[in-house]
């Protein structure tokens, strides 16, 4: 045998020896095109504000406040809004009806009118009587049916009413019922949460069979003078104490006068409402803002394998 | 007339021969290049065995550090993701309006596209690792971890989805699914670490 009888093994040797550690990890080896990267999420134009100097609808309220002064408030809302609002579909599930009293587009009228109900006040003290008086204030609002035409200033049943076992349903924007000047018990907490809401305050709706209510957050409240127990829920690991919309204690002045009196039902008030529902049932909790919230987001570091080439 | 056996002859006239008349050829074995021949031969099959293990040695150790560099390529990618998730997590939202409610929700949406993208990239690459038989375990354990996770990512999506036809109802369900699978993730990361160590170590691997 000759040297160059050997030398085509050795060289094929090689080749195959090349071919296994670097042609075929080289081909195998790495990825497929590159890593992701993060997208940011595109930003949403801001929706071109109603006109203040345009056509307005006003309604002129008049009231009685906790100190049992009669006051008169009017409200404005630029028609464009009203007539926006008229026109848009409604939420079937009432679980995002909280939408509808932070409204963007409502907060300028409900921050005015909070105002004028319950001015700013440097005495802390004062906090509870303007609270309250928001709290009157909407629950002399008089109670109308959705599937009556009444409810409606126009005197019709709006486009967007949901006809459902039992009736029409049509929870108002906070302005809707302020230009209506009337609403059912949704609207009513929809209108107290959404002027709360403007003062700072932590609200929740509750939900009852057939009922709906806020909730307001407080802590112990239980006043001495409270000829009840204050009613509460707890929800995220805070007290929302009940607090009716829709009615308020009343008499008339006198028999047979039909001028009535009144004070407002208090917070944590169930029983004055007289529903049984309110006073069996434990009502679902509705936040105003609700946002998806993982409960678990937590990376593992996974160490890394060692005694590689 | 018959034929005579020992001198075939066909018709067509051609004449075999006969076989006493075949000869072996006389090799003349020359001692040196007989010897030449076999030392080349045995050198051959040494140089292949110990070429085969080194080599299979080789690969092994590669295999392991293409494994590591897809995990740590992996773990660099998803740290980067949780960076988002925690900066988005840690975002207030006591008193966001309607429309900073809507964006912080659409961020989760981007949040969740992007984790879930980052994952089955790396689930796809760390798949296709062949490794050797021992870390076979840690690999399938880190694939599964992956696939939990992004299973994780899908249900924020869909979360964020369901936020935006205001199905709160659905959003919740599809956030606490996303729960269960990182609970499933991090168990799947604890075998990872187990099988790993076992791989390392050469030892049987403890049941979980």
């Amino acid at each position: 045998m000759e040297w160059k009888d050997v030398i085509p093994v050795i060289a094929g040797a090689v080749v195959i020896l090349v071919v296994a550690l670097v042609v075929k990890p080289a081909l195998l080896g790495e990825p497929i095109g590159s890593p992701p990267v993060y997208i940011p999420p595109a930003p949403v134009p801001t929706p071109t504000p109603f006109p203040e100097d345009g056509e307005v609808s006003a309604r002129n309220f008049r009231w009685t406040a906790i100190d049992g002064g009669v006051q008169t408030t009017e409200v404005t809302v630029p028609e464009a809004l009203f007539l926006a609002h008229r026109g848009t579909p409604r939420f079937s599930d009432y679980t995002s009806w909280g939408r509808y009293a932070l409204a963007d587009a409502d907060r300028p009228v409900l921050e005015d009118l909070a105002r004028r109900i319950a001015p700013p006040s440097a005495n802390p003290d004062e906090g509870y009587f303007r609270l309250m008086n928001l709290v009157f204030f909407v629950q002399q609002i008089p109670y109308d049916r959705d599937d009556n035409t009444t409810s409606y200033i126009e005197g019709v049943l709006p486009r967007h009413a949901m006809y459902v076992k039992g009736g029409v349903e049509y929870p108002k924007y906070p302005v809707e019922m302020l230009v209506d000047g009337r609403g059912d018990c949704e609207d009513a907490a929809i209108l107290m949460a959404g002027l709360l809401d403007a003062l700072g305050y932590d609200t929740v709706l509750l939900r009852y069979s057939d009922h709906m209510a806020l909730g307001i957050r407080m802590n112990e409240f239980n006043p001495y003078y409270a000829k009840y127990t204050p009613r509460y829920f707890t929800y995220g690991g805070r007290h929302y104490y009940y607090v009716e919309g829709t009615d308020f204690e009343w008499s008339n002045v006198s028999v047979g006068s039909t001028a009535i009196r009144g004070r407002p039902l208090a917070i944590g008030d169930a029983i004055g409402t007289g529903l049984p529902s309110v006073q069996s049932e434990t009502p679902e909790i509705v936040p105003l803002r609700y946002i998806p919230v993982p409960g678990e987001y937590r990376i593992r570091p996974a160490r890394l394998p060692a005694g590689g080439a | 007339m018959g034929m005579d056996p020992d001198s075939p002859e066909p018709s067509g006239g051609l004449k075999i021969p006969k076989l006493p008349d075949l000869k072996i050829p006389k090799l003349a074995v020359d001692r040196r290049k007989a010897l030449t021949a076999a030392g080349v031969a045995v050198a051959a099959i040494a140089v292949l065995l110990v070429g085969g293990v080194l080599a299979m040695s080789y690969t092994e150790g590669q295999q392991v550090a293409a494994f590591e560099s897809h995990v740590a390529a992996s773990e660099a990618d998803i740290f980067l993701v949780y960076d988002k998730i925690s900066a988005h997590i840690r975002t207030p939202t006591n008193d966001l309006s309607v429309a900073e409610c809507d964006a912080h929700a659409r961020e989760l949406a981007a949040i969740a596209r992007y984790g879930r993208d980052v994952t089955a990239y790396h689930r796809q690459i760390v798949a296709a690792d062949a490794v050797p038989e021992a870390y076979a375990g840690a690999q399938s354990a880190y694939v599964r971890a992956l696939d939990n996770l992004n299973r994780a990512f899908t249900l924020w999506s869909s979360a964020a989805g369901a936020y935006e036809m205001r199905d709160y109802r659905a959003a919740n369900r599809n956030i606490g699914e996303a729960d269960s699978a990182w609970r499933a993730y991090a168990a799947a990361i604890t075998d990872y670490d187990r099988e790993l160590r076992a791989a390392e170590e050469g030892a049987e691997v403890p049941p979980a």
